[in-house]
């Protein structure tokens, strides 16, 4: 356990920064003047004439779980409707390892038609977000959650957020000890504030003496991380979790047998950049060792503590993990982390990654139960209409009760440990609903974050424009007979990567309404960083930049060469050994 | 111009009075004292001095009315100018006023009385009617009286109320001096003709020898009773794109004669037929090539549909299969949500144009309340308007006069109205506090009462609950709302939106959540206003009052529903439904 002696939570309330001479950042004020969190959020929910709360509240429910976002398509229309911005709130849901129960899933498709904009959304981080609910029913909302044994606290904000899993059942003893540590490490680094329970679940609290950080948040202390914090565990051969795009990775090291032996350690991946400001960039993970299971919690708290007391808190742009261990050297941040955690690190032991995709279809594991992996486009859980109404599909699957749903970390969906006998129901509901996957190589590994209309961060179209994209795309891949190809795509709306498009052989970042920068040369097994490849393209601008790229690969690649390694190895891109390099050997 | 000598009173017509003012009024002393001289001249030598001094031997004619929208006091004072203008000495009087006992002692009674809704009276006089119909009050075997019912055709108990009182009276022995009218929407004319034949009945014998001195009260010439022209200078449906309500926001601005109105009136609109409903109506009825009774119907009720128009259509045109929908008793359950279109194409016959005429009504403007003051808008006006649309027996329907603004209006355009003064929906003093009550577009009349009471600086404080289906899309004036809490010009609102959760919440549950300060208000003398929904909101927001009065001061349901009896004597219970 950390050690907590020379005035340790002192120490967290003025930390030690990485540059004494700046000012610590607004949200370190408004997280140490919240009382834990609590700010004025129950006040603000008493204002009835406003769907907003206020600024700095805005911050701190992200603590809470939720963003205040407003719909973006009706803001023109509203000043002069005399009414204000169309707010609403969206709700992530804090769910290890994407795992939910059958009657799990029923409340939550229930509370998303009931309080959301009747559809789930299925995250990059192995979540539902519900989008819409207004701020009257954000009480009522976060109660039906509670009743379903799930919550939302530190979904989002300066905090762990989800802990993300490899969810694929069929490695069932691997996957068990990976979820057993996502949980235990999730269950450890929750915020302990009552924050959370007071405002949403049980009423507002009598004002009492204030309570010592000590005793509050033993981890976090008053002012909690400098900037989020993601943690995700892997099981080799895949990389579904984007292990090198996290603060913090596990990754499964197996025996013969298939039994976990412990887990090579990984720290400082991060994905978000600014546009223009060359000194933020995405950035791989390093591997830090080798730790036993009933080392990793150790571990876990100590890297956190670490990137507590370390992190510069002058600056949010440089204030992620990644940074601190660029400015301060790996080798010092192990050896802080080893003092913290009382261990030392054994050497990483070798495994090997083939792939970030999810794998489709039916897989039998041997024991009587099978798993089917459906093709979600884009995490977007919704009845559209014209044989895709996939929301009540998933809902006829649920009410059979035959299985769990698994959130892949690629917004898909599995529905697993179906026995066999129940197999053919489940397949006939996601057949008729188009969730099985489809052929097109490049639409099976395709992710997009939500962007427009309701991010507040968005520069661009994602989730609404990819398949439009994908379809001129796939046009362009038919002609040079690659259509069955595997090859990665990934868009977001801005440059913070939610959807970690900088690990993608074709990387697509919002830029302005309309346009985009187009990344190549990103590995296949999520290992190595793109490089920008062309700037500010819009539709026809992204099928001419492509076109040519896929008639070369398709004459020109060698034997099993992939689409990424092909654009480095043609010279269409420099390749991009780690962070601090994203942005240089652009071509002119 | 000098100062008008001849008063109001004077047994002359309004411009009568206005040129004798113009002489008399700059006259001087001489010129006064030589017409003095002139004029008792001449009545020395006719010898009809007497009825010069009619106002001395004037007889009291009690005028009762029963009004909702205003119509029936509007009428009860068009009679009082005329009656007191023939010796007699009107008083007028608001049912819900009146002292029931002292009916007896009445010479000479008129009552114009409103029928509303399903053949309910105006809710503000239930308590008297009952008391009327039912009450123990003695003979009326001196008085003498006539009775002018108001009434909507369409509904199937036409001008109920009217015929009732003319019942009670006849039964208790008063006698009736004229025949009872019964009026539709379109009451002026046989109105005038009534108040014509009413006054002299009654009036006093030595005058009714002579001629009813008539008061022509359409040329009064002022914007106060006048329908003037305005300009659209906003119309902006205040709903989102997102709602499947349309409200819009309607701004007119008055180039000459403005309308004097305060918080509380309305203004009447006068509309016109979608020339595309009228051109399937004309061609329905097999009357497509006529177009002069295209352009008639511009302005004719094309759509309202009673049983009355089902006989005539059947007497008229001798269809056969109406007659029996009529006698077999379905007619009533027929005309449901059906309009004169369907009965032309179910019931196809060729008809005449005079007997499509028989069929139709005028069409009556439209009265909205007016959502702004004077005070803070300047020689603007603005109306808040529904658009009705919906869907019945396989056509799409929609509501005529928010169809023309809706859909055939735009900034710019000219609408002609006409100001609907509501006395009974007035502010209080300065400094008394006021409870609004006001979902949908009932909240009108409470913009313009918060925007008076801030442009006046009134020191009462102000509290507005506010009801519409959805937060987002359907909260009407939300940014002005938020900027008179801001400003103090609303000490509290509070709002409720019906389809934002799954349990229905509506404006009377917030008043039972908030109930301690609401009684709190009315015991320290607020005012408590209600405008919107006749149907369902008034009774459950009365409801909600007397149960939380009941609740908060431990009293029975009756004593709670005496105390709003008792605020409604008072005129600090003050509702405006429809």
């Amino acid at each position: 356990m950390i050690s907590r002696d020379g005035g340790f939570f002192d120490h967290v309330a003025t930390p030690t920064v990485f540059s004494m001479s700046k000012e610590l950042s607004r949200n370190e004020h408004i997280k140490e003047a919240s009382n834990f969190l609590r700010g004025t959020i129950a006040e603000g929910l008493r204002e009835s004439l406003t769907g907003s709360i206020v600024e700095d509240d805005a911050q701190l429910v992200k603590f809470h779980g939720m963003y205040l976002q407003d719909d973006r398509d009706l803001r023109a229309e509203r000043g002069r409707k005399k009414l204000e911005k169309a707010f609403s709130f969206m709700l992530r849901v804090r769910i290890t390892g994407g795992v939910l129960t059958s009657r799990q899933w029923l409340a939550l498709d229930r509370i998303a038609r009931i309080y959301a904009n009747g559809s789930m959304r299925l995250t990059t981080r192995q979540t539902v977000q519900l989008h819409g609910v207004i701020k009257s029913n954000l009480r009522a909302t976060l109660k039906d959650i509670d009743a379903q044994l799930l919550n939302t606290i530190a979904a989002c904000g300066d905090v762990n957020r989800n802990v993300m899993c490899n969810p694929n059942p069929h490695q069932s003893r691997a996957h068990a000890a990976a979820q057993a540590l996502a949980q235990a490490v999730s269950d450890h680094l929750t915020p302990r504030t009552g924050a959370y329970r007071e405002i949403w679940l049980d009423g507002e609290k009598i004002a009492g003496a204030p309570e010592p950080a000590a005793e509050v948040e033993p981890i976090y202390g008053r002012t909690y991380l400098p900037r989020k914090f993601k943690v995700v565990v892997a099981v080799p051969p895949s990389n579904d979790v984007d292990i090198y795009a996290h603060d913090l990775g596990f990754i499964a090291i197996l025996d013969q047998v298939g039994d976990v032996l412990g887990w090579n350690v990984t720290v400082g991946g991060g994905m978000g950049m600014t546009h223009g400001e060359p000194d933020t960039y995405p950035r791989t993970a390093d591997m830090l060792g080798f730790c036993t299971t009933d080392q990793a919690i150790a571990v876990a708290e100590a890297v956190v503590t670490t990137q507590r007391d370390w992190g510069d808190r002058t600056n949010r742009k440089h204030a992620r993990l990644k940074y601190t261990i660029e400015d301060r050297g790996l080798d010092n941040f192990r050896a802080e982390v080893e003092r913290r955690a009382g261990i030392v690190f054994q050497q990483e032991k070798p495994f090997t990654f083939t792939s970030m995709g999810d794998r489709y279809g039916w897989v039998e594991s041997g024991d009587g139960l099978a798993h089917l992996t459906l093709f979600v486009q884009n995490g977007r859980v919704q009845d559209a209409g014209a044989g895709h109404d996939q929301m009540s599909a998933l809902r006829q699957i649920a009410e059979l009760d035959v299985g769990d749903f698994r959130i892949t970390p690629n917004q898909n969906l599995i529905i697993a440990n179906v026995p066999l006998a129940h197999r053919q129901a489940v397949d006939r509901l996601a057949k008729a609903s188009g969730l099985l996957a489809p052929p097109s190589g490049l639409r099976r590994n395709s992710m997009a974050c939500v962007a427009l209309p309701t991010c507040g961060l968005a520069l661009a179209e994602s989730e609404r424009y990819l398949p439009t994209l994908m379809d001129a795309l796939e046009e362009s891949l038919a002609r040079y007979g690659l259509s069955a190809d595997d090859i990665v795509i990934r868009m977001t709306g801005c440059p913070n990567g939610c959807a970690r498009l900088y690990l993608a052989e074709v990387g697509l970042v919002g830029k302005g309404p309309g346009r985009y920068n187009l990344y190549l040369g990103a590995a296949f097994d999520g290992s190595r960083l793109s490089k920008l490849y062309s700037e500010d393209l819009n539709h026809e601008g992204l099928v001419d930049a492509l076109d040519p790229l896929f008639a070369a690969y398709a004459q020109d690649r060698q034997p099993g060469e992939r689409f990424g390694d092909f654009t480095i190895r043609a010279g269409f891109v420099a390749r991009t050994s780690n962070g601090r390099d994203f942005h240089a050997n652009v071509r002119g | 111009m000098g100062v008008p000598l001849i008063p109001k009173t004077a047994p002359f017509g309004d411009e009568e009075i206005e040129l004798l003012n113009r002489v008399v009024g700059p006259a001087n002393e001489r010129q006064r004292a030589w017409l003095a001289g002139f004029l008792a001249g001449i009545e020395s030598t006719s010898g009809v001095a007497q009825q010069a001094v009619a106002p001395l031997t004037a007889e009291p004619l009690t005028i009762v009315f029963a009004t909702e929208s205003g119509n029936s006091e509007r009428l009860a004072g068009d009679l009082a100018k005329v009656a007191r203008k023939n010796g007699l000495k009107p008083n007028v009087i608001d049912l819900a006023d009146l002292d029931i006992q002292t009916l007896a002692q009445a010479q000479r009674l008129v009552v114009i009385a409103a029928t509303w809704g399903e053949g309910d009276p105006p809710s503000r006089v239930t308590e008297k009617y009952n008391e009327l119909m039912q009450g123990d009050f003695g003979r009326l075997e001196s008085v003498q009286y006539s009775v002018l019912a108001l009434g909507d055709s369409a509904y199937a108990e036409f001008c109920a109320v009217g015929k009732a009182v003319d019942a009670r009276l006849e039964a208790l022995g008063a006698r009736r001096v004229v025949e009872r009218i019964d009026c539709d929407l379109d009451f002026e004319e046989p109105a005038a003709d009534w108040i014509e034949r009413t006054v002299k009945a009654l009036a006093p014998a030595e005058s009714s020898t002579g001629t009813v001195i008539a008061v022509d009260f359409a040329k009064a010439g002022s914007a106060k009773t006048e329908i003037v022209e305005a300009e659209i200078t906003e119309l902006v449906n205040l709903n989102s794109s997102r709602s499947d309500k349309e409200t819009v926001h309607l701004a007119l601005s008055f180039d000459g004669a403005m309308p004097p109105y305060e918080p509380g009136d309305s203004l009447e609109l006068y509309v016109e037929n979608d020339p595309a409903e009228i051109d399937a109506v004309l061609a329905a009825a097999d009357l497509a090539q006529d177009n002069a009774l295209r352009d008639e119907l511009r302005t004719r009720d094309i759509h309202t549909l009673s049983l009355k128009s089902l006989e005539t259509y059947a007497t008229l045109t001798g269809h056969r299969d109406i007659k029996a929908l009529i006698d077999c008793g379905e007619a009533k359950a027929w005309i449901a949500d059906r309009q004169l279109i369907d009965l032309l194409s179910c019931f196809p016959i060729s008809i005449k144009a005079d007997q499509l005429r028989a069929i139709t009504r005028p069409l009556a403007p439209r009265a909205y309340s007016i959502a702004s003051s004077r005070r803070d808008v300047g020689n603007e006006a603005h109306l808040l308007i529904s658009a009705v649309r919906y869907r019945a027996h396989g056509r799409d329907r929609k509501g005529v006069a928010s169809s023309y603004v809706a859909d055939r209006r735009k900034r710019g355009d000219k609408v002609r109205v006409k100001l609907r003064a509501n006395k009974h929906f007035r502010l209080p003093a300065a400094d008394k506090d006021v409870i609004m009550v006001g979902p949908g577009t009932g909240v009108a009349p409470f913009r313009s009462f918060v925007q008076e009471r801030r442009a006046t600086g009134a020191t009462g404080r102000n509290w507005l609950f506010f009801g519409e289906r959805t937060f987002t899309h359907d909260f009407l004036y939300q940014l002005e709302w938020q900027d008179a809490v801001r400003d103090g010009a609303l000490a509290r609102m509070d709002v409720a939106f019906s389809r934002d959760q799954p349990e229905k919440v509506y404006v009377q549950h917030r008043i039972w959540e908030r109930r301690r300060d609401v009684i709190e208000w009315l015991e320290g003398g607020a005012s408590f206003y209600v405008c919107g929904d006749a149907k369902e909101m008034a009774g459950s927001v009365r409801k909600a009052v007397e149960t939380a009065y009941a609740d908060v001061k431990s009293v029975t349901p009756e004593q709670a529903a005496e105390f709003v009896r008792q605020l409604e004597r008072d005129k600090r219970y003050l509702t405006d439904t429809y």
